[in-house]
């Protein structure tokens, strides 16, 4: 087996890393670019925990191999908040209560980021089906609804 | 994983010169929400594996002289999102749309989903049901079919007739002309989002002038290897002016099949046989509405 270099955009920086073409881009990003937000739940693309934003668009980085990364942008939880404090959807999150045992959250704040980047002013069933690709095992969904909602509201000004 | 060498070529005679050297021993990604995890289980074990996302020759969805084109590798969400797609052939609309997640949808594409040949993929059963022509090129050449002439043959993986060698690069229909054609699809699962289709139905219904059925076409995904032809529901439709009384009479024929070709798996009649009759209700209900023909409450 020969190994390739991936170079791909990780959080705003241009990154080139030296890997086994058997590697996951789950696996690169944990254990090459320790980049440990990016949780590993089911590994068959059912639970979405290990959701990153690839060029715009969430998927579940279970999926896809780290070959596939090249040339790609890729956003995870680590990218996200501004100069080390959490952004408007991570704030909203914590306010609305939204996290319990944690382990579902970066993908939870993942798809709700790459959702009010396209659609700043979701309605209640857009959250709903944009979010209906990650499984949260404790709280139920009402809070992280409410918390998405939150946050697009606060971003376009309000409360 | 088992260790493999990995190759992203941009064009699709790279790719398929790539494919006939290495024959058996390659596994293709198109948007490997099937493949990666059959690598990461060892359930595939390839010396070599092909990214096809780099080729952007394979991903399109246009329309030409009356005709759809569709890139295999346009995914799940290009197709649900297109309006083309969602204002004249519902069918692969309603299909794509709730297939698995946001991001499978994102990953997974519509020619994987067909090389895949599941038992249970919503985008295939779409394409039978719409009897649908895939192409499928080699080194060796270029060659068109019908969809179910695809799935029928016996080639590398004994799915369907793709040779080790060779790509599905395009799927293609004709435009419906929706004044007097309809096409439906209902998904029956256990949950709204990342559950696989217990039952997929698809249908495809053309009427005259005077609202005689002309065409039909009727297909139930799930309930066999493959999607199920209900060939003798179809043929007690044509010739018939369309209603909903007229569809409901072809559901004890479906019921028959079913149990007919379920036989050896008894455990599983009960529940399919009374689903599928539910999955059709829905589908001669949306049908009728989208020609105008009769409201139907349920």
């Amino acid at each position: 087996m020969n190994k390739i270099t991936v170079h791909c955009t990780v959080n705003h920086k241009p990154v080139a890393v030296e890997i086994d073409p058997n590697k996951r881009l789950l696996d690169m990003l944990r254990e090459d670019l320790n980049l440990t937000s990016v949780k590993e739940g089911c590994s068959e693309g059912e639970c979405g925990a290990c959701t990153v934003i690839f060029n715009g668009e969430p998927v579940t980085s279970c999926c896809v191999l780290a070959g596939q990364a090249e040339g790609a942008d890729i956003i995870t939880l680590e990218g996200v908040s501004v100069d080390g404090k959490p952004d408007v959807v991570q704030q909203a999150f914590m306010d609305a209560g939204a996290v319990q045992c944690g382990f579902c959250t970066p993908g939870m704040i993942l798809t709700a980021e790459a959702l009010l980047a396209k659609n700043p002013a979701p309605t209640e069933e857009e959250v709903k089906q944009a979010m209906s690709g990650n499984l949260c095992r404790c709280t139920g969904y009402a809070k992280i609804v409410e918390a998405v909602l939150l946050a697009a509201e606060r971003a376009r000004g309000g409360v | 994983m088992k260790p493999f060498d990995f190759y992203a070529p941009t064009t699709v005679d790279e790719a398929l010169e790539l494919m006939h050297k290495y024959q058996d021993s390659v596994s293709v990604i198109a948007g490997g929400t099937d493949l990666v995890l059959e690598l990461n289980e060892y359930k595939a074990t390839p010396a070599v594996v092909i990214d096809l996302k780099k080729i952007k020759e394979l991903n399109y969805i246009r329309v030409e002289d009356g005709v759809f084109r569709i890139g295999a590798m346009a995914t799940h969400a290009s197709l649900a999102a297109d309006q083309a797609v969602k204002e004249k052939v519902r069918i692969l609309h309603d299909a794509t749309r709730q297939v698995g997640s946001p991001q499978i949808r994102n990953l997974g594409t519509i020619g994987g989903n067909i090389a895949q040949s599941s038992v249970a993929g919503d985008g295939l059963a779409a394409c039978v049901t719409l009897n649908a022509d895939v192409t499928l090129r080699s080194v060796r050449g270029t060659r068109t079919m019908s969809i179910n002439d695809f799935l029928a043959g016996e080639g590398a993986q004994k799915r369907n007739i793709l040779a080790a060698d060779e790509l599905l690069t395009e799927i293609s229909f004709p435009v419906p002309d929706t004044k007097h054609t309809a096409t439906a699809f209902y998904k029956l699962a256990k949950r709204k989002s990342l559950a696989i289709s217990v039952i997929g139905g698809g249908m495809v219904v053309t009427v005259d002038d005077n609202g005689v059925c002309t065409h039909a076409s009727m297909r139930g995904g799930a309930l066999g290897r493959y999607p199920m032809h209900f060939a003798d529901c179809e043929a007690l439709l044509v010739g018939k002016k369309l209603s909903y009384a007229a569809m409901l009479e072809t559901l004890p024929i479906m019921h028959d099949q079913i149990l007919e070709a379920n036989r050896s798996r008894p455990w599983s009649v009960f529940y399919k046989k009374e689903g599928a009759q539910g999955v059709f209700k829905k589908l001669f209900a949306d049908i009728l509405g989208q020609l105008g023909i009769e409201e139907v409450q349920e």
